[in-house]
This record gives C-alpha cells, sequence and structure tokens, in this order.
C-alpha cells in the first residue's frame, strides 16, 4: 500500500519534471520589454495592485455574489422541482424571501449606490 | 421561642449575615446607624452564644443543637451543625471579639458602611466553621471567614497593605487548596462516602500511610491559618497592616479556626496515625514558641510585636492538641480562648495608642503612662497574661499545656518553656519603653481611650483576669467538649 | 401531476424539535425589518423583539431536555439532553448580553441596531453546533457563528483596536475553518459519508488507510476545534480579539462562542470515542497547556479584558478536562460537569464584562484595570457583582464556579487523569492572584486614578448584572435539581457509584 503511493508520487514527480525539462530545451527564448510586461484583461496596468480601492467595489462583488449563487441554487431545484414536490417549492420561495430581506436592508444602507 | 431554639446555631451564624444584609440596603452616609446594626447582630450572637452555653447540657455531653438538612443528596452533603463544648467555647470568644471589635473601630469614618459588612461576612464565616459538621459547609465557611480579609486590610490598612493583603491572601489560599484535597481525597477513598464530620471521626479504615498523608494535607491547609513555621509569614505582615478590628479578629479568631480544624480532621479523624505523627507538630510548635518570642523581641514597630506574639502563642495552642491528652488538650482550647481575648485587648490597644500618637516605633514613645493611664493599665493587664502570670487566663492555659505535654515530649517541652521566659522580656520591655520612663516633649498632649473604646478595654480585661481567677465554668466547658474526642479530664 | 407532488415533507421532520433555531433564526430576520422600520437611533424594539424571540426559543428548548434523543432529517439534526441544555445556555448567553449591550453601546457612542439580529444569528449558528451528527451541518453553524461574530467584532468602526480585532478573528477563524474543513473532507474520504457515527464502523473494520486518513482527518478537525476553543497553543488570537472587540460582544465570545466550540467538540470526540487512545495523550497535554499558560498569562495584564480572556483561556483547559473525563471513562462520568460548568462559566463571565462596560461613557472606553478604580462608589452594586463573579470564577465555595470545578476535578479523578486533577487546583489558587486584581481595581486602588465623571448604571445592565449574580448563586444554592436536569436521571446514580479505579 505504501509502496504504491510512494511510487505514484515519484511517478507523478518525475514526469511533471521531464515535461518541464524538455519544454525548456524545445522552446525558443527571445525576450522582449513588451512581451514581458503584465497585463490585465487587455489593458496595461496603471499602478500599483497595492492601491485603495472604493469600499463599495466590495459591496457590490459581495452582492454580485450572493444573488450570483442564489441562482446558481435556483436552477437545479427548478429542474428537479417535478421530484421534489410543493415542499421545496415553498422551500425555495423562504430562501429567496430570506435574500429579498438582505437585498432590501443593502438597498436600504446605500449598498447600491455608488456615490453618496 | 421553640423556633429559635431549635435553630439557635443557625440563628448564631446568620444573624450577622443577616446584618451585613441589611447594611446593604443602608445608605453610606447613615454611619451610626451602620455601626448600629453591625453592633446588634454581633450582639445577638454572643447573646445567644451565652445562651446556647447555659443551655447545653454537660452530662449529656456530644454535639448538641443539632440541625441536619440534606443539600445535594447525590453528593451526601447536608447543611449539618452542632456544637460541643470547644466549639461552644469558640463561639463564645467569637462573639465577644466581634462586638468589642465594633467598640474599638466605632471612630472609624473612612467607607464605614463597607466595613463593617465585610466585618459581619467574614464573622459569619467564622461562627459557621465553628459549628459546621460537614467538611463541605466546614470548608464553605472557612472561605468566607478568609477571604474578606484581602479587602478589609488592602483598603483599610496602613503602611505596606496591598502586599501584606495579597501575601496573606494567596498563604491562606494554598493552605484552602491542601484543606480541599484532604476533603476530597477522604471523600472519594473513604468507603463511608461522606462528608459528614461525625461519620468520619473516630477513626479511618484507610491504609496508614494514606491516612498520613491526609494527617498532613489536613495539618498544612489548617496550619497555615494557626501561622505554623515556617508558614507563619504572612501573619506578622498581615496584622501589622490590617486596621484595628481587623488585626483583633484575625489574630484573636481566625488563627484559631486553623487550630480548631486540626483538632476536628487531624485529632478526630486520623487517632491511628495522629500519635506517630504528633512529635513533629510539637516540635514545630516548639520552634514557633521560641522563633515568634524572639522575633518579637527584635521588633521596634508595636505592631509587629503583637503580631509576633501571636505566632509564638500560637505555638502553644498546637503543642497542647500535639500531646494528644486531656489536659494538653483542654490548655490548648483554653490557651485559644486566653489568646483570643488577649491578643484582642493588644490589638485594641495599639490601634488607640496609633490613633492618638500616629505612631507605632516603640522607640520613640516613652511615659505615655501619664497621659494615658487606662491604656497603660489594660496593657499591662494584658502582658502578664502573655506570659502566664498566675490570676489570668494565660497562666490556666499555658500550665494546662505544659503539663499535659511535657510527659510525653520532655525535651521540646523544655525548649518550649524557655519562650514563655522570653515573652515576660519582650512584654516588659514594650511597657518599660512605651508606657513608662520619662514622657517626650511631643506628647504631652495625649488623650486618653475614649467612651466606647473603653468598653472595650474594659470588657476584655476584665475577662481576662476573669478567666484567671476562676477558669472552673470554662474549663467544665471543654471538658464537655473532649469527650467528643474521646477523652476527658 | 404525480401523487407525491402534493406534499412530501420529509417522515422525520420535527418542527418542534427544530424550534428553537428556527425561532432564533426567524427573529434575527424580524429584529432587522424593525430595525429598517424604526425612526430615528431608538433600538427599544429591536431589543424587545430580540429578547421575546430568545425567551420563546429558550423555553422550547428547555421544555425538551427530557425527551428522548432522536436524529432528524436523515441525521442531519440531533435533539438529545446535552443538545437542548447547550442551547438553553447560548440562548442565555446572548440574553444576557443584549440585555446590556444597549445601555453600553450608547454610551460607546455605536448603537447599530444591527448588532442585535447579527447576534441573534451568531446564537442561532452556536445552537446548531450543539444539536448535530453532521460534519457539513456542524460547519454551517461554525460559520454562521463565526462570520457574525466577524462583524460584530468590528462594530466600532472608528476604532483602530476594534478593526484589528475584527481582521485578527476573521483571519485566524479563516484559518480554523481551512483546518476544519480540510479535515471534514478527509473524514468523507475515509468514511464516504458526513455523519459522525461512522467513525466506529471504519474504525473497527481494519480497513488501514481508512483509519489512517480517519485519523488525519480527526486531527485536523480538532486542531480547528481547538482554534475557536481557544486552546493553548492555538489561542493567541484570544486576548486581542476580546479586548479590541466591544465588550457586550467580547461577553458574547467568551461565553456564547465558547459553549458552542465546546459542544461541538463534544459531538467529535463523543464520535471518536472508539479513537480514545489516539486523541487522549496529545489533548491530556493541550489541557495542561492551557491550564498552565492561560492563568500564568494572565498574572501580568494590565488590561481588563484581556485578563479576562486570559481567564476564559484557563476555564477553557478546566473544561477540557471534563471532556477528556467524559471520554475516557464515559461509564462512570455523565455530562452533568461539563454542562454545569459551561453554565456557571457563561454567568460569571458575562457578569465581569458587564461590569467592565460599565466603564465606558460618553463615546470612549477604557479598558485598563485602573478604568475601573472608585467602582465601588460610582456603582456599588457593579462593585459587589463583581466581588461575587470573581468569588465564582477562583472556585470558592459559596458560588457555582466552585461546584463546577469540584465536578471537573472529581471527574477527572473518576476517570484516572489524576495529574489533570492536580494541575486544575494548582492553576486555581495561582488563579487568585489575577482575579483579585480586579478586585483591587474596583475596591481597594487609590480613587485618584478613577475619572469623575459619573456614568450611572443603566436598568439593562443592571438587570443583566441582577440575573448573571442570580444565576452564579442560584446554580450554587440548587445544584442538586440541576444536575438532574443536565444529566438526566441516570447521573443521579451515578453521583454515588463508587469510582473505579484502573491499577
Amino acid at each position: 500500500m505504501l509502496i504504491a503511493l510512494i511510487v505514484f508520487v515519484a511517478v507523478g514527480i518525475l514526469f511533471m519534471g521531464a515535461t518541464f525539462l524538455l519544454s525548456r530545451l524545445l522552446r525558443p527564448h527571445r525576450p522582449n520589454p513588451v512581451k514581458l510586461q503584465s497585463y490585465e484583461c487587455g489593458p496595461e496596468p496603471f499602478s500599483d495592485a497595492w492601491r485603495q480601492m472604493n469600499l463599495h467595489y466590495y459591496v457590490f462583488a459581495i452582492l454580485f455574489v450572493l444573488f450570483d449563487v442564489e441562482a446558481a441554487f435556483l436552477f437545479p431545484v427548478a429542474l428537479a422541482l417535478g421530484k421534489l414536490g410543493w415542499f421545496a417549492f415553498f422551500e425555495v420561495l423562504l430562501f429567496v424571501g430570506l435574500l429579498l430581506v438582505g437585498w432590501y436592508y443593502a438597498k436600504r444602507v446605500g449598498g447600491m449606490e455608488w456615490e453618496r | 421561642m421553640s423556633l429559635v431554639l431549635d435553630h439557635l446555631l443557625s440563628i448564631i451564624v446568620l444573624a450577622p449575615f443577616a446584618g451585613c444584609l441589611l447594611l446593604l440596603a443602608l445608605p453610606p452616609e447613615w454611619k451610626t446607624a451602620s455601626r448600629v446594626v453591625a453592633l446588634v447582630s454581633g450582639g445577638i450572637s454572643l447573646a445567644l452564644s451565652c445562651v446556647a452555653w447555659a443551655l447545653y447540657d454537660g452530662a449529656k455531653g456530644g454535639f448538641q443543637f443539632r440541625e441536619s438538612y440534606q443539600w445535594i443528596p447525590g453528593l451526601d452533603i447536608r447543611y449539618s451543625l452542632g456544637a460541643d463544648g470547644i466549639s461552644l467555647s469558640m463561639l463564645l470568644l467569637t462573639g465577644v471579639i466581634i462586638v468589642t471589635g465594633v467598640f474599638a473601630s466605632w471612630t472609624l469614618e473612612e467607607r464605614c458602611k463597607e466595613f463593617l459588612t465585610l466585618l459581619l461576612f467574614l464573622v459569619t464565616g467564622v461562627f459557621g466553621v465553628f459549628v459546621a459538621l460537614d467538611l463541605f459547609f466546614l470548608f464553605l465557611f472557612y472561605e468566607i471567614a478568609v477571604l474578606p480579609m484581602y479587602l478589609l486590610i488592602g483598603i483599610w490598612g496602613t503602611g505596606r497593605k496591598e502586599y501584606s493583603a495579597m501575601k496573606l491572601t494567596l498563604y491562606l489560599m494554598l493552605g484552602s487548596a491542601f484543606i480541599l484535597t484532604g476533603i476530597l481525597a477522604l471523600y472519594y477513598l473513604d468507603p463511608r462516602r461522606t462528608f459528614d464530620m461525625l461519620e468520619l471521626s473516630g477513626g479511618s479504615e484507610l491504609a496508614v500511610g494514606l491516612q498520613r498523608a491526609l494527617f498532613f494535607a489536613f495539618y498544612l491547609g489548617f496550619g497555615v491559618l494557626a501561622g505554623i513555621f515556617p508558614f507563619h509569614t504572612w501573619s506578622p505582615d498581615g496584622h501589622a497592616s490590617a486596621p484595628t478590628a481587623v488585626s483583633m479578629l484575625h489574630a484573636g479568631v481566625l488563627m484559631k479556626l486553623g487550630a480548631y480544624g486540626v483538632i476536628r480532621t487531624c485529632v478526630a479523624m486520623f487517632p491511628e496515625v495522629a500519635p506517630s505523627l504528633m512529635p513533629i507538630v510539637a516540635a514545630i510548635a516548639a520552634i514557633n514558641i521560641v522563633y515568634g518570642a524572639f522575633s518579637a523581641l527584635g521588633q521596634t514597630d508595636l505592631k509587629y510585636v503583637i503580631a509576633y506574639s501571636s505566632v509564638s502563642h500560637m505555638g502553644v495552642v498546637m503543642l497542647g492538641i500535639a500531646s494528644l491528652a486531656p489536659v494538653g488538650m483542654a490548655g490548648a482550647v483554653m490557651q485559644m480562648f486566653s489568646h483570643g481575648i488577649m491578643t484582642g485587648l493588644f490589638f485594641a490597644l495599639v490601634g488607640l495608642v496609633y490613633q492618638k500618637a500616629h505612631t507605632r516605633d516603640i522607640l520613640a514613645m516613652g511615659g505615655f503612662a501619664r497621659r494615658m493611664p487606662g491604656i497603660a493599665v489594660a496593657f499591662t493587664v494584658g502582658g502578664l497574661a502573655s506570659f502566664g502570670l498566675p490570676g489570668t487566663s494565660g497562666f490556666v492555659a499555658e500550665t494546662l499545656v505544659f503539663l499535659g505535654t511535657f510527659a510525653r515530649y520532655p525535651v521540646i517541652v523544655a525548649v518550649a518553656v524557655t519562650g514563655v521566659v522570653i515573652t515576660a522580656v519582650y512584654v516588659l520591655r514594650v511597657v518599660q519603653k512605651v508606657f513608662l520612663g520619662p514622657l517626650g516633649e511631643a506628647w504631652s498632649e495625649l488623650p486618653d481611650a475614649r467612651s466606647t473604646e473603653w468598653v472595650a478595654l474594659v470588657s476584655l480585661a476584665a475577662l481576662l483576669v476573669a478567666v484567671g481567677v476562676w477558669p472552673m465554668p470554662l474549663v467544665n466547658l471543654i471538658n464537655h467538649g473532649l469527650r467528643t474526642l474521646g477523652m476527658e479530664l | 401531476m404525480p401523487d407525491r407532488f402534493l406534499f412530501p415533507i420529509p417522515q422525520d421532520l420535527d418542527w418542534f424539535a427544530l424550534g428553537p433555531i428556527i425561532v432564533v433564526v426567524a427573529t434575527g430576520l424580524v429584529a432587522l425589518i424593525v430595525e429598517m422600520l424604526r425612526h430615528k437611533r431608538n433600538n427599544a424594539y429591536v431589543v424587545g423583539v430580540s429578547v421575546v424571540g430568545l425567551l420563546v426559543a429558550g423555553a422550547m428548548a428547555a421544555s425538551q431536555a427530557g425527551e428522548p434523543a432522536k436524529e432528524i432529517l436523515a441525521g442531519t439534526f440531533l435533539r438529545d439532553r446535552f443538545g437542548c441544555v447547550v442551547q438553553v445556555l447560548m440562548v442565555a448567553a446572548c440574553l444576557l448580553s443584549v440585555l446590556f449591550s444597549e445601555g453600553y453601546l450608547r454610551q460607546k457612542r455605536i448603537a447599530y441596531g444591527e448588532a442585535y439580529p447579527l447576534m441573534l444569528w451568531a446564537t442561532a449558528g452556536g445552537m446548531v453546533m450543539a444539536t448535530s451528527r453532521n460534519l457539513v451541518t456542524l460547519f454551517v453553524g461554525l460559520e454562521l457563528l463565526s462570520v457574525s461574530l466577524y462583524v460584530l467584532a468590528g462594530l466600532s468602526r472608528t476604532e483602530a483596536k476594534s478593526e484589528e480585532s475584527a481582521l485578527k478573528y476573521f483571519l485566524l477563524g479563516a484559518f480554523a475553518s481551512a483546518f476544519l474543513l480540510y479535515g471534514i473532507a478527509l473524514f468523507y474520504g475515509a468514511t464516504g459519508s458526513l455523519h459522525l457515527g461512522r467513525v466506529a464502523e471504519v474504525w473497527t473494520s481494519g480497513f488501514e488507510t481508512g483509519r489512517s486518513l480517519l485519523a488525519v482527518g480527526m486531527a485536523l478537525i480538532l486542531i480547528g476545534l481547538s482554534f475557536k476553543s481557544a486552546f493553548v497553543p492555538f489561542h493567541q488570537w484570544t486576548p486581542d480579539v476580546y479586548q479590541g472587540a466591544p465588550t457586550n460582544i467580547a461577553a458574547f465570545m467568551a461565553a456564547g462562542s465558547k459553549v458552542a466550540a465546546v459542544a461541538m467538540l463534544y459531538r467529535v470526540l463523543d464520535a471518536a470515542q472508539p479513537m480514545v487512545a489516539l486523541w487522549l495523550p496529545p489533548l491530556f497535554w493541550v489541557a495542561i497547556l492551557t491550564m498552565v499558560v492561560g492563568n500564568l498569562a494572565a498574572l501580568v495584564q494590565k488590561d481588563a479584558k484581556r485578563l479576562l480572556a486570559y481567564s476564559s483561556i484557563s476555564h477553557a483547559g478546566y473544561l477540557l478536562v471534563a471532556l477528556l473525563a467524559r471520554f475516557k471513562a464515559p461509564d462512570v462520568v455523565s455530562d452533568a460537569a461539563l454542562l454545569y460548568y459551561l453554565a456557571s462559566y457563561s454567568f460569571m463571565t458575562i457578569g465581569a464584562f458587564a461590569v467592565i462596560s460599565v466603564a465606558a461613557r460618553a463615546g470612549r472606553e477604557s479598558t485598563g484595570l485602573s478604568a475601573l478604580n472608585g467602582l465601588w462608589q460610582r456603582s456599588p452594586f457593579a462593585a459587589v457583582a463583581l466581588l461575587l463573579f470573581v468569588w465564582s470564577l477562583i472556585g470558592v465555595p459559596g458560588a457555582s464556579g466552585f461546584v463546577g470545578k469540584l465536578l471537573i476535578f472529581r471527574d477527572a479523578l473518576a476517570a484516572d487523569l489524576v495529574p489533570l486533577a492536580i494541575v486544575l487546583a494548582v492553576a486555581s489558587v495561582v488563579s487568585v492572584a489575577y482575579y483579585l486584581a480586579l478586585v483591587r481595581a474596583a475596591w481597594v486602588a487609590d480613587e485618584s486614578e478613577a475619572d469623575a465623571a459619573v456614568a450611572p448604571l443603566n436598568a439593562g445592565s443592571g438587570l443583566a448584572l441582577g440575573i448573571c449574580a442570580a444565576g452564579v448563586l442560584g446554580l450554587f444554592v440548587f445544584v442538586g435539581p440541576l444536575l438532574g436536569w443536565m444529566a438526566g436521571p441516570r447521573s443521579a446514580e451515578a453521583e454515588r457509584a463508587p469510582i473505579v479505579r484502573q491499577g
């Protein structure tokens, strides 16, 4: 059992190492400044990554994730609703209702406005 | 009336506690009212202790005024009270000291209400220890008696008060840990599985080694409070820093809790191993007597002299206990009573002298007898009792102790008796330095004691002499108590 | 339309058993809605709703304690005596914290109504942690508790200390969660299930890989929970977090969060009973370390909240002793000591924090010990209550702390864990020194150090202090019936059963 594990790990490391080595030997190596420049979603970076961000960016991000996940839950339930029945239907309603309260709270404290 | 008589001991214990609760409800400005409440609740306990003394049936002996209620059935813990002759004499002592203590601190103004509240709380614990017949409640009351001391010394003390308070508390908590370990070990190892002290006394079926270990746990635990060498160092610091009434209570009564605890546990519960271990106790007691006396000789602070004398006198008590014989044991209890009154008187006097002269340095004083004759007389009476002059209670007690122990430990007693001589030296030295000789310029306006203070001084000094002249009532009472230990004069 | 589409409610769904948790969560929701609808900055209704909801939930949980244990929703939820008692304790801890919150938060000028729903949800999380044997449910409960507390710790947004507290708590909490989650994953790998009940089966199966995988998974789960319970050496976050968090939140963390973490630990160790030989030795040393380090470090603290934080660490050590004794000798040791100690600890700790919260006024709060100076004069009631709590925390007879330690001490002896019993006793003696520092600050220290301004004790704080004091005394006086309620009728016999000594 243990030997099998060691062999597995060893083969893994060997294979990875061999692949890297091989590509290193085969590929051409001609760097220039433009090539080495990092980029974000296409445009060139214009400052340090550690600059301060507007806090609202995070609020939006969190809200987005929240409702994104909600949707991710809704689809499978919708597909299986025939099997799950009314109980599941009301359960989902409750789930959406909870999030609705949260959404209303976020709106009330100004989470949806960019400028305040 | 029968309600009172049926719950006599409970009322003695709880009267100070009721006073304590009442004080909490009073506004802090009502200082005189607070003092009266403290006096009355302490007085009730004292009066009922006297009633108990009168009602105690000597012919029947044993523990009387029993009360017993189940508290935790699963652990067989009972609220169980009872008093024999030893308990009763200690109850009387406590009652006298708390009442005179309140009188002695009548003029205390700073945070008066809180002071009296804590004092009464502490006294509740003291009364409780002396009547508890259940190890659990014994320990509960013991802690109630010990812990308020931190605040009493820390707030109202003098000098290095916080250091002394902390030292005292830590030492006594360490002692408590030993006691608790002993109690629990006894409970869990003994097949009887009980906290009932009556059931546990008279012998144990445990292995001898285990009994020895338990004996030492209790001896060390209670001994710390009784000031046994080398765990006595908290006592001079604590007593010297404490305010008057607290010193009186602590040296007068609390240290007796330690000796009382040793009697109720070590002596009563392990009669098999006690004879073989008592020589150690006696030897340590002799060290206490001599070392304490020498230390007192070297002090220049009046309060430290008295504090070290307590260490020395508690040695006499422990020596008497070590005799395991009726005469010595009676002497030990007698000494507990006598020393309680005596040291209460001393600390009351030192408090008065300090309050009026604002110094406790013996070397700075002199000739005080001219300005404060009453205090000087009272101090001399106390001093005479301290080295056991015939006609004072100290004489009866020390004679009984030394008589009772000499046959058993001749060498140790011979050493211990030298302590009495040294006691005479330091007592007379203090009397000479402080009260005799020429009166210094600075002291020409010193007042003598005042009205309420007189009550304390006169009653304590009178008790010392009365017990010395006519000790039989007290000796009889103690003698009834010895029967519960299987001894009799 | 098929028949089953009508309303196929799961067979084993028992709404009443789930009731306490549902009520607390719903109360949180209602409180949030009330908070949104209320006028100005008046939280009276929010507090009112929270208190009513908590009382209902507590009553529901208490009424079920005596009923037979049962698993519902395919083992996701477990209702038994232990769970019900812990639920009551969680609710009580939250209730007491809520009671003294409003006055304190107003004094500190951070009276955000959101604090109450968050506290309620944290409580619900803790209640879930006590009433499940399914690792994912337990984890969800833990996260519900933790996430709410991360926010609450940072409630005082303008204070750097509070922010630091929140961030530190979040980072270390996330770290702990990672351990826990990894452990759960390995557990699943080993047993093919998330139900804790499978441990015994896999462990006794003799399938070596499964066993080692399970052992590693359990170790990781235990490490994660040790973080949450603040056992040494996983305790470093505690003093900083307690010090920085608002005092009412610190009180809830110290009591509620600890109760929940210990309850979850109980569930895990209960299931891991067959592996006891494996986890007992390391946890044995952890317990000793926790008691020693917690007490020694507390000796040098100058800040009341840090002092209480270290105190809570040492009490976690005592609780661990109770757990170890319980599972080392399950036949002779009942849950009574653990539950009793949790209850006693909650009352005295929340009480002590409530006393400290009195020092806050006019938007400022100093938590140094000297902030308590002159308390006996400013607020005699709080000062007397503090005496009682310290009395109990030290473990002197006359208050619940003593009985708690006594029971743990007894169980440790019964389970033949004598070294732990000795360390516990010695640690208690050491603790006298630092607890007296609290008394010294409130009663003895020179008043000139005290701030002259007087903040009168508000009704809520007074009520909370009164209940805590009554709890500490009541637990002591009525220890017999309470033990019976906490551990069931079985315990009454066990109390007197002779100790089985090995060797």
